[in-house]
């Protein structure tokens, strides 16, 4: 990591002296353990501020849409997946982009390591590798990285960038098909255990947005919750079924462009689960469309394309 | 006075006869505060709730009050949640934050009757933080972790026991109701030695901030220092301090409620005027605001900072935003997040 | 018991009238429903209210009838989104909701023994009505010097309140200049913006104020006429619309710097704002 890190400090720099670059989005070390900030460097001394980490647990793409002039961008294989998808809509322009690529095998999960700890608080953290050693105030404990990392990290088969400019790092070896075993298992359940459990999930939820702002594709001018002429959905989060009708629409919306990131669950203060709904879309997407988003330049957007021959299987009723 | 712990539970279950008992519940990886039907529900002394204790005097969603327009007239119903409530188990940061929310919600022209009835009728029992959070600041904020103001009782930590310290006359009231046993030399030794070790470890300089805040509105600074906010609600819904709000009619013709709902200044939408233009056109304007009206604002029309240094908006910034680093930007002095 | 600023008056919407030939703007007369209600709503030129329209939710409007028109308020609105829309379709007889006053108002003390200029620019116009209806009343005419109103909008058809306009331009109380935009069919009155006919027109900064009440573009350009006639930042006055819900300082958006609009406002005097951030 440190290495990589020092890496992308180098080639920051290097875009930024030779000025083919205004601008480099990556991450600097964050103000907390196992935290990476987004940060913008527009000099080269600025460059020396960005580092590579476990924590860099933003999709950075949601900062590179519509930016004037040349842009750098460190990013990791989600990363690259929804600038793939942005370039498509439009939002980004791949010409004026330039993607310095990292392999990644996974960010760490700080709810995780919360539930670990059973609420004590780390303070500092030593990356060994395979293993992290958690200290706090009168204990260390050293965890497996595997048992730490995002749900979203785990099932990803695109760790390795689909698109670069630059590679920093090596290529990690190809994943297997991933099996959507929790997907299938919530869609086996009954609708009223459905319902009790989006009903349970739900009421946490205090619409404070962060998963749709945190989400590099939506992007929405004015999106359908804020609309008050329509007022399409109730505005109180005291309402559970408005809450759930907002993540519904907002998953509806970003089917065959969601390029499961995860950065809509890892915003969510209330710890919600939002991959669920987000990976029901995905799975959706990939078993009618045999599509997923992101994944190459050249496919074309799923739900953003029209074919004759579209099997359309939820207009035939059975 | 003194109570053990082990009779917490005891205590709460006597206090929940005659009071609405708020306190401290489980949920999933955090607190939340809810009402209590058993004292055993109740965990006290973990670290601060998720949802400050704002949300119990100006819930997130309220009813101002119904109303009903017929050929007989037009009826308002306003309810008054004039329960007796005691908020047992508030950290000492959340319940300043209710002093600094006294001034907005009784101002020097309006009172807003649903949260003054509701602070009125609500005994405030704190207890003082042992070990204070690394993201804790709020010895720089005017306070520390055994501030008592907007507390009616306080209870220090002695390890087996909690040592309750009367400060109003309202705690001294349900202490006495409660049969709260007298504190012996030794439990009050323990008591000021508990407070003598907890640290805040985290300290910001707030030294000539509010100087440099009244002069530089206009400075660049403000260009990069939002440059990675999302511009969501996280930080606001979550912080003891804020307190802005969206009145919504919730109807069907005639016959519905007012509602009000939290809102956010972080929302562009919060003032896009009628006629579509918007004075805070983007995030740098609307960040710009967050941190002016905390450190700025409220010391001018209030002479208090509007903040208490809890940190939950350091801990639940989707990017990392962390506020002591803003205002260190903003000073443009050294680090001390010496964490 | 405390009272309740966020309940609304009931009060009987006894006129809507389309006051602009746009459509776009009508004038609602509203009735207090008892005497005691009347009471309950004493308010000053400047001042506003917030109207609600039970189903559809309140918004903020000035008040454009003065305190001497006794047993009405009147306001006039602009249909731009949910509550003005409703109230556009309102019928007459139906009831609305008022809740106020609220806001400060123009300092009319102040303005004793000397000249007052009015300059209002558009639909802006409401509380200038207000406040110039206040000051002609025969009771309180005597109180202050030459009254000057410079009233424009974009075309003929965009006036407001033309009956009383009538009424005033025939007036020896009131000096009064209305003009548009561009040359108009059957417009035989001034042309040209309001920067321009207020430096043409030049009414004297000697012992006067001057308020300003339009669009932001208009005041922009006519802040430096007023400066040059010599209208000094604290004889300068303006109202403020900023988005506004709860009018009553708790709600946090109408904010500009520290003060809040709605409870310290709307009314400042440029000298006022000058110390304030141009958020508005
Ligand atoms: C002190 C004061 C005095 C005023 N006096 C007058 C007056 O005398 N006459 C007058 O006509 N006006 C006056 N106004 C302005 C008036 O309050 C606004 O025009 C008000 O917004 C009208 O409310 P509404 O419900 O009809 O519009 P809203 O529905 O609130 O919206 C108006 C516009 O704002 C935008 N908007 C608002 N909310 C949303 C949303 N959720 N999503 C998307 N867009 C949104 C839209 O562009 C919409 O067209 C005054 C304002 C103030 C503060
Ligand atoms: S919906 Fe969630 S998982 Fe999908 S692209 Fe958006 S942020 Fe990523
Ligand atoms: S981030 Fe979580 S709490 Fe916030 S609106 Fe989204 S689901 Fe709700
Ligand atoms: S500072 Fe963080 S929590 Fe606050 S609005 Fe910005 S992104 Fe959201
Ligand atoms: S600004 Fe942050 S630290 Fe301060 S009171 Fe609010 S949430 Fe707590
Ligand atoms: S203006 Fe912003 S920072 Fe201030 S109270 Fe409201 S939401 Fe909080
Ligand atoms: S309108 Fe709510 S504070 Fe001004």
């Amino acid at each position: 990591m440190q290495a990589i890190a020092a890496q992308v400090k180098e080639a920051a720099k290097k875009l930024l002296e030779d000025k083919k670059v205004d601008l480099v989005v990556g991450f600097a070390e964050g103000s907390l353990p196992l935290r990476g900030t987004p940060f913008f460097a527009r000099t080269p001394e600025e460059a020396n501020q960005l580092t590579w980490n476990r924590g860099c647990e933003n999709n950075l793409a949601n900062f590179l849409r519509k930016r004037e002039g040349k842009v750098a961008v460190v990013a990791k294989g989600c990363d690259v997946r929804s600038i793939v998808a942005l370039t498509k809509e439009n939002q980004i322009d791949r010409d004026n982009l330039y993607i310095i690529g990292v392999p990644c095998d996974g960010m760490v999960d700080r709810k995780k390591v919360g539930k670990l700890l059973g609420g004590k608080e780390v303070l500092e953290v030593v990356d060994q590798g395979d293993t992290i050693v958690l200290k706090g105030n009168g204990f260390a404990e050293t965890a497996k990285l595997a048992d730490l990392l995002h749900n979203s990290c785990i099932d990803c088969r695109y760790g390795n960038p689909v698109v670069y400019d630059e590679l920093i790092g090596t290529l990690m070896p190809e994943k297997a098909e991933e099996d959507f075993a929790e997907i299938k298992a919530f869609e086996a359940k009954t609708t009223a255990e459905r319902r009790a459990f989006m009903t349970e999930e739900f009421s946490k939820c205090i619409r404070c947005y962060a998963c749709r702002n945190a989400c590099p594709m939506c992007y929405c001018t004015e999106c359908f919750v804020d609309c008050s002429q329509p007022e399409w959905i109730g505005k109180s989060a005291a309402n559970v079924q408005d809450n759930i009708l907002f993540q519904a629409v907002r998953v509806f919306h970003s089917a065959g462009r969601c390029a499961d990131c995860g950065a809509c669950e890892r915003a969510c203060p209330m710890g919600i689960n939002l991959r669920l709904l987000t990976r029901k879309l995905v799975k959706d997407v990939k078993v009618l469309f045999n599509a997923e988003a992101g994944v190459s330049m050249d496919d074309k957007a799923a739900m953003a394309t029209f074919a004759a021959d579209d099997p359309e299987p939820f207009l035939v009723k059975e | 006075m003194i109570v053990s712990k082990k009779d917490i539970p005891n205590l709460l279950d006597k206090m929940i006869a005659e009071y609405e008992v708020i306190a401290p519940v489980k949920k999933d990886n955090f607190t939340v505060f809810k009402p209590v039907a058993s004292g055993t529900d109740a965990v006290v002394g973990e670290g601060n709730t998720k949802l400050p204790a704002k949300e119990l005097f100006f819930p997130q969603s309220e009813k101002l009050f119904s109303y009903s327009v017929t050929e007989e007239g037009t009826k308002l119903e306003a309810p008054m949640d004039d329960k007796k409530k005691v908020l047992f188990g508030v950290r000492p940061c959340d319940a300043r934050s209710l002093k600094l929310l006294d001034n907005v919600f009784d101002n020097d022209k309006f009172q807003d009757p649903y949260y003054l009835t509701r602070r009125e009728n609500t005994v405030m029992v704190g207890i003082g933080c042992n070990s204070p959070a690394s993201t804790c600041f709020c010895t720089s904020v005017n306070s520390g972790p055994f501030d008592t103001s907007g507390l009616d009782l306080l209870l220090v930590d002695t390890g087996d026991a909690y040592v309750v310290e009367l400060i109003t006359e309202k705690g001294k009231a349900l202490a006495d109701q409660a049969g709260l046993t007298a504190a012996s030399d030794a439990d009050k030794t323990a008591a000021a030695a508990a407070k003598e070790a907890a640290v805040v470890t985290c300290q910001v300089n707030t030294d000539g901030l509010k100087a440099k805040l009244d002069v530089n509105f206009y400075d660049p600074i403000w260009e990069r220092i939002h440059e990675k906010c999302l511009g969501c609600g996280a930080c606001t819904y979550l912080c003891p301090t804020c307190h802005c709000f969206d009145i919504v009619d919730d109807a069907v013709d005639c016959t519905g409620c007012r509602v009000r709902n939290w809102d956010s200044c972080a929302f562009p939408l919060f003032t896009l005027h009628g006629s579509g233009h918007n004075p805070r056109t983007s995030n740098k304007e609307r960040y710009r605001n967050r941190i002016m009206h905390k450190f700025k604002y409220f010391v001018d029309n209030f002479n208090e900072i509007g903040c208490v240094g809890c940190g939950r908006c350091i801990k639940n910034c989707p990017v990392n935003m962390d506020i002591r680093v803003v205002l260190e930007n903003i000073r443009g002095s050294e680090a001390r997040l010496d964490s | 018991m405390m009272k309740n600023p966020y309940l609304p008056l009931p009060m009987k919407l006894v006129k809507n009238f389309t006051e602009t030939e746009d459509k776009l703007i009508h004038t609602f007369t509203l009735q207090f429903l008892s005497e005691e209600d009347e009471k309950s709503f004493p308010y000053m030129p400047g001042q506003f209210a917030e109207l609600c329209v039970f189903g559809k939710g309140e918004a903020p409007f000035g008040i454009a009838s003065s305190p001497t028109e006794p047993g009405f308020l009147k306001f006039s609105v602009a249909k731009v989104g949910t509550v003005s829309t409703a109230l556009h379709m309102m019928e007459e007889g139906s009831i609305v909701g008022v809740r106020g006053p609220l806001g400060n108002y123009y300092p009319v003390d102040q303005f004793k023994g000397k000249n007052v200029v009015i300059i209002g620019g558009g639909f802006a116009f409401t509380t200038l009505r207000s406040l110039a209806t206040y000051m002609m009343h025969p009771d309180r005419r005597g109180d202050f010097g030459k009254i000057t109103v410079i009233y424009g909008a974009r075309n003929p058809g965009l006036l407001l309140y033309k009956d009383e306009l009538a009424a005033w331009e025939a007036s020896p109380d009131i000096d009064l200049i209305t003009t548009v935009d561009r040359e108009a069919e059957g417009w035989n009155g001034r042309v040209g913006f309001i920067p321009a006919v207020t430096g043409e027109v030049a009414p004297s900064a000697e012992n006067a104020h001057a308020i300003i009440c339009g669009p932001p573009v208009m005041i922009k350009f006519t802040m430096p006429v007023l400066e040059k006639l010599g209208f000094t930042p604290e004889t300068t006055i303006m109202s403020l619309e900023n988005r506004m819900k709860c009018g009553i300082g708790m709600c946090g958006r109408c904010n500009v710097g520290g003060k809040y609009v709605c409870k310290d406002g709307p009314i400042f005097t440029r000298a006022q704002l000058n110390e304030l951030p141009n958020e508005y």
